[in-house]
């Protein structure tokens, strides 16, 4: 995965890297042209070496400026890049109509896959310019020192990377103790937010001010949390800046012996002192560069797991004939909670179904929009059994409208889509079509919710239509105008309701009772509730 | 609803109300320590510029000048760990007691005043504001104030080197000031526009993953991808023109380090040609200015930090000085008694929603709210609750309702943390038997107990997640342990399905023992049980009865009954 990513932006990997070396190059250069500046034009007063010197100076920095700038944005872009190309795999492979790749992880984890993680993975792309300009600019740093004078530059190149062991000792423990403690410290903000969209649920019962006394004590321990934090990370600064210090010290007297014996001259000891500060900087690039790896490898196996996931359905290349007539047989079906299930649903028929236990109700949902096969027995649309067909196709000719489907950002109109003047009719639905709708449709009200939902899969006109309790957030007005509406919309063309509302099943042509996986009664609304007790008590109570 | 959006208080306020929370004695001292700290640091370059003269006048007297270096290095990191941890004490107390007083402030605000406003503005205050507030305290605030401390320090120690050194370094302020001011107005435009951007990619997978089997049922698949793709594409579009925008303002703050350093070395050259300065002197003014790239580098780059911190200040501080209005005073003490006499209610002038709304509850009766969507069911719970004020006649609960009325809306909410905690919002002083008595009561107590960790069980928002009729038995435990005289149900039950819809009806009617119970009735079996059904239509109340009585009245109620109920 990694190395599809960084494989995949070869061309923006490779050219930030180039531009990258060249950016450490001038980096490592500038302090060795200060000291050739004091040397030859400073301490002699030479105007015209000045002139010429200066003139190098200014190239300079125009070449690692410009290289730095297109160094940069290459990275990024081969970062950004790729986090876009495994966002879009990642919501292909969720979205794809054999589904198996939420596989029992929340939206917002996958969610935060397709955003984090894919992210961390784009972001090795940036990750390896950097290191690699690092490298670069440590040898040409290294070579200019030993240029300088041997035994300092060897000082140097051992005592450097000594010096950053010993911070990252000293620091790993403090780093680890902030993080602990930053975690705490966000708890703060993350619980005044829970505080106030729970607003309406704390002043109705008057928790106001039991709400306040406790957020005082955990704004106080997060206080706690974020000072200790602080100071943890405050040492690490600290003995970082001591430590660099120290070692300027040890160049400074080592240096200037070397100088007064004539070793080196002012402007080698200048230099000598600008190269140790800069090649701080490529050693410590080292630990982050490996860090971002290490995060990037993490992401890479969460964003593999989820595109390698199996498929809920195994794929089958079959079709329906071209005119479906809409007649289901369900024959011997065991599935999740269903056992050896016989149902006939017959063409243009309306069919109640009432599954006191939700475990059913959510099982026989799942066969028909075949989401799961069945372990036993075979679910037949037309004499065609459907496990042999597309799956998209068949969701082309039944179409399930689950209880909690989403609804999407858009309009009424972007939602509601074919026969629209009969399904918001049918749906007792007022809001014109322009009405704005927000993510998963919390703009409009519960019942309006269910209601352009229910439009939704009514305007489709699929030759099967299988709606479960499309009616629990309305009000009792409204419900009993829309059982009279489905009737009317879907006369001739086979329609299952899977409920248990009176309204909507007095509506239905017959009624099918399930218990236990099981069928147990078939008849319609009025003689099941004067006959039935279990369907009695199943709806009415 | 027009919307009114919560104050912005104004920067004058915002910083007399930082100034006054700030305490001043451990301000001075963290200050104070800050630039001995970064003042120690100021010594090391003329040092240098001494090891420099002495190697040029061939003395090798070195242990002075180096242990001088040792003390300052040992000096500066002890300093500047002080001083930035003092910061950050001062910086973190300000920012908990600006948060506490926020959300105390919030929790007072009248739900009306919120409602106005539109949930988003509290809830983006709350959430961005006092993140963006916390992280600018937490990393730009320690860094600033080294850096800018390093900055003014550097330039004093040019000064006192030879104020020609320190003319020859402003020569790269007027690039820096304009490229600030350049940079400043794109990256605020840029970094909204990025950061509008990726939240609506992030909505964008939400909407598309959550509704992942909704999109595969109805075929939407090939839709949501192009909605993805767009999305994806935009934030991946800006948040490179904010990088481009980046590597431009670094390239022109190359051009003002390239100006300064040769003006310094050049000034160098001029000064030690004419003798009023030493070789060692140039150099510690070249090595002065050289430390100056990164403070300068970082002071500026979090100055778009520092503006975006500023305005959420004064984002929080509105809400903090937000006038609570006077509970008024309340005579009697509540029994369970509503009179609702002649009301009516606009929220919209000229749009009634209620009109002449006459309702008596006695003790412990239970009435269910019958009619339409838009018939005005909502806001008369409302109006009893104490929500709203009614814009005409009277609802008197015997007392203060916000002491004596509970409403459990639709939005049912489940407060982060152990679930027990939940609870107690409810009654602080509850016991663990209390707290399962209650459960018990909504018949709770068997799932909450089989929790991993039983009421113990952290639930919410990134803990345990609870299904919405969970939550909403939740709710009505709440409502049992707050026991209150009256209390008022608006569709609570609705959105459970038709299953749990059941379980939750015996859960409210078992809460409500005991209380004045007014129901919004979602299922008409919750109005049959009822000792008083009232039918709403249009605002209005149209028939008012037992279930009995209106079935035998024949009008509008027996007419639904019979149609819902299928009984033709």
């Amino acid at each position: 995965m990694l190395w599809r990513a960084i494989a995949g932006q070869w061309r923006c990997v490779s050219a930030a890297s180039a531009l990258g070396a060249m950016h450490q190059t001038g980096e490592a250069l500038v302090p060795v042209l200060i000291g050739v500046i004091i040397d030859e034009a400073v301490a002699t007063g030479d105007a015209g070496a000045l002139a010429r010197l200066v003139a190098v100076l200014i190239g300079l920095f125009v070449v690692l400026s410009l290289s730095f700038r297109f160094s940069l944005r290459l990275g990024e872009r081969g970062s950004e890049r790729a986090s876009h190309a495994i966002r879009m795999e990642l919501t292909a492979r969720v979205l794809h109509s054999g589904g198996g790749a939420e596989n029992g992880r929340l939206s917002g984890e996958l969610a935060s896959i397709a955003t984090g993680d894919a992210k961390r993975v784009g972001s090795v792309n940036l990750a390896l310019p950097i290191a690699f300009a690092a490298v670069v600019g440590l040898v040409v740093g290294a070579v200019a020192l030993l240029r300088v004078s041997v035994p300092l530059g060897l000082l140097i190149l051992v005592v450097a990377p000594l010096m950053l062991v010993l911070a990252h000792l000293l620091g790993k423990p403090l780093e680890r103790r902030s993080e602990a403690e930053q975690d705490r410290a966000a708890q703060a903000s993350g619980i005044a937010a829970d505080l106030v969209s729970g607003l309406r649920a704390l002043k109705g019962i008057g928790a106001e001010s039991t709400a306040a006394s406790r957020y005082h004590l955990t704004s106080q321990g997060s206080l706690v949390a974020a000072v200790r934090a602080a100071r943890a990370q405050s040492l690490l600064e600290g003995s970082v800046l001591t430590l660099t210090g120290l070692f300027l010290a040890l160049i400074a007297l080592v240096g200037g012996k070397l100088a007064v014996q004539g070793d080196i001259t002012v402007g080698q000891l200048v230099a000598a002192v600008g190269l140790a500060q800069f090649l701080l900087w490529p050693l410590t690039i080292f630990s982050w560069v490996n860090g971002l790896f290490a995060q990037g490898r993490a992401s890479a196996k969460r964003v593999t797991e989820v595109l390698s996931a199996p498929y809920a359905v195994p794929p089958a290349a079959g079709s329906l004939p071209s005119d479906v007539r809409g007649h289901l047989r369900l024959s011997g079906v065991s599935s999740d909670s269903l056992r050896s299930l016989d149902l006939e649903v017959r063409p243009g028929e309306l069919l109640g179904v009432v599954a006191p236990d939700p475990a059913d109700a959510a099982a026989l949902l799942r066969l028909l929009g075949r989401e799961v096969d069945p372990t036993a027995g075979s679910v037949e649309l037309d004499g065609v059994c459907v496990s042999t067909v597309d799956v998209s196709s068949l969701r082309g000719s039944v179409v399930v409208a689950a209880h909690d489907a989403d609804l999407f950002e858009g309009t009424v109109a972007s939602n509601v889509v074919g026969d629209v003047d009969g399904a918001l009719d049918a749906s007792a639905l007022t809001l014109p079509l322009e009405t704005p709708v927000s993510e998963r449709g919390r703009s409009l009200s519960g019942g309006q919710r269910q209601r352009v939902a229910l439009a939704r899969a009514l305007a489709l006109a699929p030759p099967v239509l299988v709606l479960h309790d499309p009616s629990t957030a309305v009000d009792a007005v409204t419900e009993v105008s829309l059982a009279a509406g489905i009737r009317e919309m879907r006369r001739d063309r086979t329609t299952i309701v899977v409920a248990s509302s009176p309204a909507l099943l007095g509506a239905a042509d017959r009624v099918v009772l399930l218990s236990d996986g099981r069928f147990v009664a078939s008849g319609t609304h009025s003689d099941l509730v004067r006959d039935h007790e279990t369907y009695r008590a199943a709806v009415l109570s | 609803m027009t919307r009114e959006l919560l104050p912005i208080a104004s920067g004058a306020r915002t910083w007399a109300v930082l100034r006054s929370l700030a305490p001043v004695k451990l301000t001075l001292l963290a200050f104070g320590v800050l630039v001995a700290g970064t003042g120690a640091g100021m010594v090391a370059p003329p040092v240098l510029g001494h090891v420099v003269d002495l190697v040029t006048a061939r003395r090798d007297e070195f242990l002075l000048p180096v242990a001088v270096l040792v003390v300052v290095a040992l000096l500066q990191g002890g300093l500047t760990a002080l001083g930035i941890s003092l910061v950050a004490k001062v910086g973190e107390g300000v920012l908990a007691e600006l948060r506490e007083r926020f959300v105390t402030r919030v929790l007072r605000l009248p739900l009306e005043q919120v409602e106005k406003a539109g949930a988003g503005d509290l809830t983006s205050r709350v959430t961005r504001d006092v993140q963006v507030v916390a992280d600018a305290v937490r990393i730009a605030l320690p860094t600033m104030a080294r850096a800018s401390l390093t900055i003014v320090l550097t330039l004093v120690g040019l000064l006192v080197l030879d104020w020609r050194f320190l003319l020859a370094a402003l020569l790269a302020a007027p690039i820096q000031a304009y490229t600030v001011r350049w940079y400043g107005g794109r990256a605020m435009k840029v970094y909204t526009a990025q950061r509008t951007a990726v939240g609506e990619q992030q909505q964008q997978l939400l909407d598309t993953i959550g509704g992942a089997s909704t999109v595969r049922a109805f075929r939407l698949g090939e839709d949501h991808l192009s909605r993805v793709r767009t999305r994806s594409e935009a934030a991946v579009s800006l948040t490179l023109r904010g990088i481009k925008l980046l590597s431009q303002f670094y390239g022109r703050l190359n051009v003002a380090e390239v100006v300064g350093l040769v003006g310094v070395l050049v000034t160098g050259f001029i000064l030690v040609g004419n003798g009023s300065a030493t070789l060692g002197t140039a150099t510690a003014a070249a090595l002065y200015f050289h430390s100056l790239f990164n403070p300068i580098n970082q002071a500026l780059a979090l100055a778009d930090d520092v503006q975006s911190a500023t305005a959420s200040l004064s984002r929080i501080v509105g809400v903090v000085d937000c006038p609570v209005p006077d509970r008024g005073t309340f005579d009697g003490v509540a029994d369970g008694s509503v009179k609702v006499s002649g009301v009516g209610h606009s929220y919209v002038t000229g749009r009634p929603v209620l009109s002449d709304v006459d309702i008596d509850l006695s003790p412990g009766e239970r009435v269910a709210l019958v009619g339409a969507s838009g018939a005005g069911k909502t806001t008369l719970a409302k109006l009893i609750a104490g929500v709203h004020t009614p814009s005409a006649g009277t609802v008197d609960v015997g007392g203060d309702p916000r002491d004596s009325v509970a409403l459990i809306s639709q939005e049912v909410h489940v407060f982060a943390g152990p679930l027990i905690d939940d609870l107690r919002l409810a009654r602080p002083s509850a016991s663990v038997d209390e707290v399962e008595a209650a459960l018990a009561r909504v018949d709770a107590l068997a799932w909450a107990s089989a929790l991993p960790s039983g009421l113990s069980t952290v639930v919410g928002e990134g803990g345990h997640r609870l299904t919405v009729a969970q939550a909403q038995q939740l709710a009505l435990a709440r409502l049992v342990l707050a026991d209150r005289p009256v209390a008022i149900l608006d569709e609570a039950t609705a959105d459970a399905g038709s299953a749990g819809a059941r379980a939750l009806e015996a859960a409210a009617s078992s809460a409500l023992e005991g209380r004045t119970g007014l129901l919004v009735a979602h299922r008409l079996t919750q109005a049959e049980s009822a000792d008083r059904v009232v039918v709403l239509e249009d605002g209005r109340v149209v028939e008012s009865g037992t279930h009995a009585d209106l079935l035998a009245a024949g009008g509008k109620y027996a007419t639904l009954w019979a149609a819902w109920s299928g009984s033709r």
